[in-house]
């Protein structure tokens, strides 16, 4: 008998935390859809995910300021991109509001989260932000300031 | 697999396009800032940005680009001038002896011996290898020491609580935060900063920003075509931002 309830609890132990905050097709918030919830995993396998994405943005962090690297996949900016919930008006919810992806995780483990004291909770990105391709760099300038900068909508998210 | 086929298409437009428009349709009128970096490349010393002012075509009164770089990076304040953040303001000088009145944008000068660098007990304020001098908010601390060094007072330090920033610019309490050339945009490719590219709309062209290391760049060849100086040159800071015309 207590041989079966240690199996039990392993059990439960080592399903139900994959079950329940895997990325199969899952509501990713309580509130809201986001794109997330409709992709297969993340940037990274889900495990890897839950236990790492802490290091990665870190990482990701410093290339950014101190090295000017841009790269999409572990950038903060990107996780909020397509974590994001929006509600049956389509507006974003932020990131860290209750029921959201961010929140539910981080209050259920006790871990508070310092990032949206200054990073955007919703994508809000500067009318100017330049799309990455660099396509632009070919291009001659005409006098008309507006040539120079080519505005973009981010659409789709990027792996 | 859908995504990234349309992703690829929608390249392959762009690009051919671009190639076309770069052949037959776009004059080349102005010349170029720069060469933009891949985004997964590291910043290096062979690219130095700088801006070169020219005072006389500032016009007394227009605040384009003070209201540029508000925008671009979610600047908005408190109603409240004596500590709202201000990366960029317009100067009024007025020449002692000939009593003539200039005005100029005065922002982070970004020099290249900088002295908010030496002063800070963290490294937080720091000097990028192509010449941006910023603060990385992650390890600042809010010493403000790096305010009082800077002889140009073009930093700012963060008051209070913010809740509506842009994505492209990371801002928050307690930490200080100054000009930094724009750097999300040009680190993405942009030719040109916030208030350069609003200078040029209104039609003044009074700022001009590009790629020293480049001789045919904006800047180098504004400041090939006009004298130009650094502010304050006794403490020879070697800043990049320089002033043509007084
Ligand atoms: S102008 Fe001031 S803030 Fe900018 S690099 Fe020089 S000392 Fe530092
Ligand atoms: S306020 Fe921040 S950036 Fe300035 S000196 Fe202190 S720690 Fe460095
Ligand atoms: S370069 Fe960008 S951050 Fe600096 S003053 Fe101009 S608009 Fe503001």
């Amino acid at each position: 008998m207590p041989q079966l309830t240690k199996i039990l609890a392993i059990a439960i132990m080592v399903f139900i935390p994959i079950s329940s905050y895997s990325h199969d097709n899952e509501k990713h918030s309580l509130i809201g859809e986001s794109k997330a919830d409709k992709l297969d995993q993340c940037v990274e396998p889900t495990e890897v995910m839950q236990k790492k994405h802490f290091e990665f943005l870190y990482h990701q962090r410093d290339n950014t300021v101190e090295k000017g690297i841009r790269t999409k996949n572990h950038s903060l900016a990107n996780c909020i991109d397509c974590h994001v919930s929006h509600d049956e008006k389509g507006e974003a919810i932020p990131v860290n509001a209750e029921g959201q992806f961010c929140q539910t995780c981080h209050v259920k483990t006790a871990v508070n989260i310092d990032c949206f004291t200054c990073h955007a909770t919703v994508p809000r990105d500067s009318a100017s932000k330049i799309k990455s391709t660099g396509y632009n760099k070919n291009i001659h300038i005409e006098s008309a300031a507006h040539n120079l900068v080519k505005y973009y909508k981010e659409n789709e998210y990027e792996r | 697999m859908k995504d990234s086929a349309r992703l690829t298409r929608r390249e392959f437009m762009v690009k051919s396009f671009t190639a076309i428009s770069t052949v037959y349709i776009i004059p080349d009128l102005i010349p170029k800032a720069v060469a933009s970096k891949p985004l997964d490349a590291e910043v290096s010393a062979k690219t130095e940005w700088a801006i070169n002012v020219d005072v006389t075509k500032c016009v007394d009164g227009c605040t384009a680009c003070v209201d540029a770089c508000v925008d671009e990076n979610g600047l908005y304040g408190f109603d409240r001038p004596e500590t709202d953040s201000q990366w960029i303001r317009k100067l009024q000088i007025k020449d002692i002896r000939t009593e003539q009145v200039t005005t100029l944008p005065m922002m982070c000068q970004h020099c290249e011996n900088p002295p908010c660098v030496d002063v800070c007990p963290t490294g937080a304020s720091f000097r990028r290898e192509d010449g941006i001098v910023m603060v990385n908010q992650h390890t600042c601390i809010g010493c403000r020491y790096c305010m009082m060094a800077c002889p140009f007072k073009a930093r700012s330090f963060v008051h209070e609580n913010l809740t509506e920033q842009v994505t492209s610019s990371p801002r928050g309490k307690g930490c200080v935060e100054s000009c930094n050339l724009c750097v999300n945009r040009i680190d993405h490719g942009s030719e040109t900063t916030a208030c350069e590219e609003a200078c040029m709309k209104e039609g003044h062209n009074a700022i001009t920003f590009g790629d020293l290391a480049n001789p045919d760049s904006r800047v180098s060849l504004a400041i090939k075509t006009k004298p130009s100086r650094r502010l304050r040159e006794d403490l020879k800071l070697k800043q990049r931002v320089t002033y043509s015309g007084f």
